[in-house]
């Protein structure tokens, strides 16, 4: 009989569900969401590329001083993301050395641009 | 009354067909709906059955190899035609005009038209999917119509009249048949349920174990149709149990111009299929589905001797209480 | 009326997994079944064999949807006793508590599934609905709501944060009323004992014949619980019972999982209440020693295990992955024999099955030599 009950309390509560486009889901602080690169930080040591299980991390020319640990140096290369195949386990940034790869808090990343789908 | 253009405006405007399909189509919706908030979800919009039904008659026929599809064709329209020509001698507004002494068999045997259709469709489907769920339909069938007519012909012997509408105005000079025969009531209801496959009797169409039974092979319009011949039968369904335990579409008292009656009747008519639509969409949300084993063990040992019982019950109240 | 041959699956209504019962029914008996098994075979063994260790989890995670952090567990586990590490307390716990809320989320599914098998819809709306606050929790401890990446070699990957494990222990208290309920509901509900009771019998002797794993032995009386006999992670410290039932029917596995979801939120509210600090992983080395072991795991539906030979590089040299579902195969051929017609999904969803997880054995008919 405890259905019969709860189906009477639900039937004078409000519907549960969240109507998606219309009303935002609540996203928490650690959520992984779509791959981002700051340019400024990398150092472009292909550490990203090596350890991306989904293969999705090629590294293009990028030549630009950067400096790490105290000593300048000329990097050949940065990071390019291919984010269609991305499975955003995260462990670019874990292993990034200076955080400049990271997850970003953001659920939607469909889009018609060739920038949604590639950083 | 016996005015022709009259009784076609009745027969195919209101409260006959074009009334009649979007009252079902409503219900339709409404059920869903109750369904839905019941178990905490938003539920279809309001022209969810409307827009589900013009697709469906606009998609493709697939007819399956080696069917004839003449009779593959003409099952769903008999089976909605059927429903529909029963609501006709429902009454709606007080009175039904085309009612006579014997409709209330007519209507019962009409309304198990569709379930004969839909065993003919399973067994015709060549798939071993809608035969078993025909010959389910069809063991279902006859596990509850005995007691659903029998708790549906005890109104009438108590009124002393085979018309529904006679058995209403009964109903208007002395109490609600409810008041005599609540078991009549319950079997009924159980019985309206299983006739129109809803959850705890949705055997021949059990989704998980046999796809959709008779159902697996209608594509397009006649899918579209079957389900309104389904959608309408739910209507029919209330409005008779409406009409033959809870008083029907009329006030105890007879108001001044006659007109008013007639709206009186047709709130009243309202008021009373949505509150027996909400019973039926309470049971199906609160049950899952029992076996056809277990039905036939519960139908004849619980629900057809109740039946039996209420039939005596009614018998020995007409004998102790003479009928003014 | 005669024998007919009932050909269930791969697409079936009831089994969203390819699965081919070929059921010969008498009426709505059924006299006997064939299985075929194996229709979706995806390579992830021998694609295992090609990644490092680094690259590999979240492949594994992706064995299967529901248990994903039991195969990533399963193996870093077994690496890291190749490899010779010990893993930091609180890493253990971390693992522990996700382990437990996966547990929950599986259960509350296969509760949901199971009723909506036998058209009970309203408690498959119901608990679906309350799985959202286990996989809400999820998503706020790992970021995802569905493959955690939670694990690698030597550790954890992330840590909880106070935030994150007081909002936890907020939504528990919820949860556990209603889990209370659906035990109540389960014990009591008329239309879900009518059709559970005597479907699936199996006694105990079977159950060990024919090599069930978890809650489908459990009910049938097996006292087995890898997380009790082979303790792994923070089990051995946390205080918590191994369910069984004696009933050995649907019923009774019903009633097992919803007591191990009662368990699960006692594990969780421990681990999270008495949380070690210290760090959340060890430095792991690049290459794992020759070695060969098999990695046992509690996983949802079962014992799953992971046979790996490593040979000194960072690469594994041969996984080979048991999961419980394949167990409970043989168990679900003799309990369906000599039950209706209707009973078939509810005693293949009674063994809760992950067939695609499953479906990467060879075959061999010895007698014909045809490998498939």
């Amino acid at each position: 009989m405890s259905v019969l009950r709860e189906m009477l309390e639900n039937l004078l509560s409000r519907p549960i569900t969240i109507l998606y486009p219309k009303e935002k889901v609540p996203i928490p602080e650690s959520f992984r969401g779509r791959v981002a690169i700051t340019d400024d930080k990398c150092i472009g040591c292909s550490k990203c590329s090596l350890v991306c299980p989904a293969q999705v991390i090629t590294m293009i020319d990028g030549p630009r001083e950067v400096e790490f640990k105290g000593k300048s140096f000329a990097r050949k290369k940065r990071p390019q993301v291919k984010l269609y195949k991305c499975i955003r386990c995260g462990i670019c940034e874990r292993h990034c050395p200076t955080g400049a790869i990271y997850l970003k808090h953001e659920l939607s990343s469909s889009g018609t641009d060739r920038e949604v789908v590639i950083t | 009354m016996t005015d022709p253009v009259f009784i076609l405006l009745y027969i195919f405007i209101f409260p006959g067909f074009f009334f009649l399909i979007s009252y079902a189509l409503f219900f339709a919706y409404l059920d869903r709906k109750i369904a839905a908030r019941m178990q905490q979800r938003v539920g279809p919009p309001i022209y969810q059955p409307l827009a589900d039904l013009i697709k469906m008659l606009g998609k493709e026929v697939i007819n399956p190899n080696g069917v004839d599809w003449r009779v593959f064709d003409a099952i769903p329209l008999i089976a909605l035609a059927a429903v529909m020509t029963a609501f006709l001698y429902v009454p709606v507004l007080g009175y039904s005009p085309l009612a006579f002494q014997g409709d209330l068999v007519v209507v019962l045997y009409l309304m198990a038209l569709p379930t004969i259709a839909l065993f003919v469709l399973g067994w015709l489907s060549r798939n071993i999917f809608s035969a078993i769920g025909g010959i389910r339909a069809v063991t279902q069938l006859f596990i509850y119509e005995v007691p659903f007519f029998l708790a549906l012909l005890t109104p009438a012997i108590m009124a002393g009249s085979w018309s529904i509408t006679e058995i209403v105005v009964w109903q208007q000079h002395n109490l609600w048949i409810i008041f005599f025969q609540p078991i009549g009531f319950i079997v009924a209801l159980i019985g309206l349920q299983a006739k129109l496959e809803r959850t705890p009797f949705d055997i021949p169409e059990a989704e998980t174990e046999i796809v959709a039974g008779p159902w697996t092979e209608l594509t397009g319009r006649r899918l579209a149709l079957m389900d309104l011949a389904t959608d309408v039968s739910l209507v029919v369904g209330s409005a008779l149990v409406a009409a033959l335990f809870l008083g029907g579409p009329m006030l105890p008292w007879v108001l001044a111009p006659f007109w008013l009656n007639g709206i009186a009747g047709f709130v009243l008519f309202l008021v009373k299929t949505l509150a027996v639509l909400l019973l039926l969409s309470s049971i199906k949300v609160a049950t899952g589905r029992i076996r056809i084993d277990q039905l036939n063990d519960i139908g004849w040992k619980y629900i057809a001797s109740a039946a039996v019982v209420q039939v005596g019950i009614v018998l020995v109240i007409n004998y102790l209480w003479v009928v003014p | 009326m005669p024998e007919v041959v009932v050909s269930i699956g791969p697409q079936h209504p009831a089994l969203k997994e390819p699965v081919n019962f070929k059921i010969v029914a008498d009426g709505e008996k059924i006299v006997r079944l064939e299985l075929d098994l194996s229709y979706n075979h995806r390579g992830i063994e021998k694609a295992a064999e090609q990644r490092n260790f680094i690259r590999v989890l979240p492949l594994l995670e992706r064995v299967c949807g529901i248990c994903s952090h039991s195969h990533a567990t399963v193996f870093s586990k077994g690496i890291e006793e190749i490899m010779g590490l010990e893993i930091p307390p609180r890493a253990q716990y971390i693992r522990t508590i996700i382990a437990e809320l996966e547990r929950m989320h599986s259960h509350l599914l296969w509760l949901g599934v199971a009723a909506h098998v036998i058209g009970f819809n309203t408690l498959f709306m119901w608990t679906w609905r309350d799985r959202e606050a286990v996989q809400d929790t999820l998503e706020e401890m790992s970021g995802n709501r569905v493959h955690y990446g939670m694990n690698e070699i030597g550790g954890v990957r992330r840590d909880l944060t106070p935030a994150q494990v007081e909002a936890a222990l907020e939504r528990l208290p919820a949860l556990e009323e209603r889990i209370k309920k659906y035990v109540e509901m389960v014990n009591s509900e008329e239309t879900m004992l009518i059709r559970f009771r005597d479907v699936g019998k199996m006694s105990r002797e079977e159950a060990l014949k024919y090599g069930a794993v978890g809650p489908t032995a459990r009910a049938s009386g097996v006292d087995y619980d890898v997380r009790r006999d082979d303790p792994y992670l923070a089990y051995a410290e946390v205080p918590w019972n191994v369910i069984t039932d004696t009933h050995g029917d649907v019923y009774g596995r019903t009633r097992v999982r919803v007591g191990e979801l009662w368990e699960s939120t006692q594990i969780v509210r421990y681990c999270l209440e008495n949380l070690p600090a210290g760090p959340i992983r060890v430095d792991a080395p690049k290459n794992a020693p020759k070695g060969e072991i098999l990695s046992r795991y509690e996983a949802p539906r079962g014992e799953l295990a992971h046979f790996i030979r490593t040979n000194g590089t960072d690469k594994v040299e041969r996984v080979d992955i048991r999961t419980p579902t394949l167990a409970n195969w043989t168990s679900v051929a003799v309990c369906l024999v000599n039950q209706n017609i209707a009973d078939i999904p509810v005693i293949v969803a009674a063994i809760d099955p992950c067939l695609s997880c499953t479906s990467r054995m060879t075959v061999v008919n010895r007698v014909d030599k045809e490998g498939r």
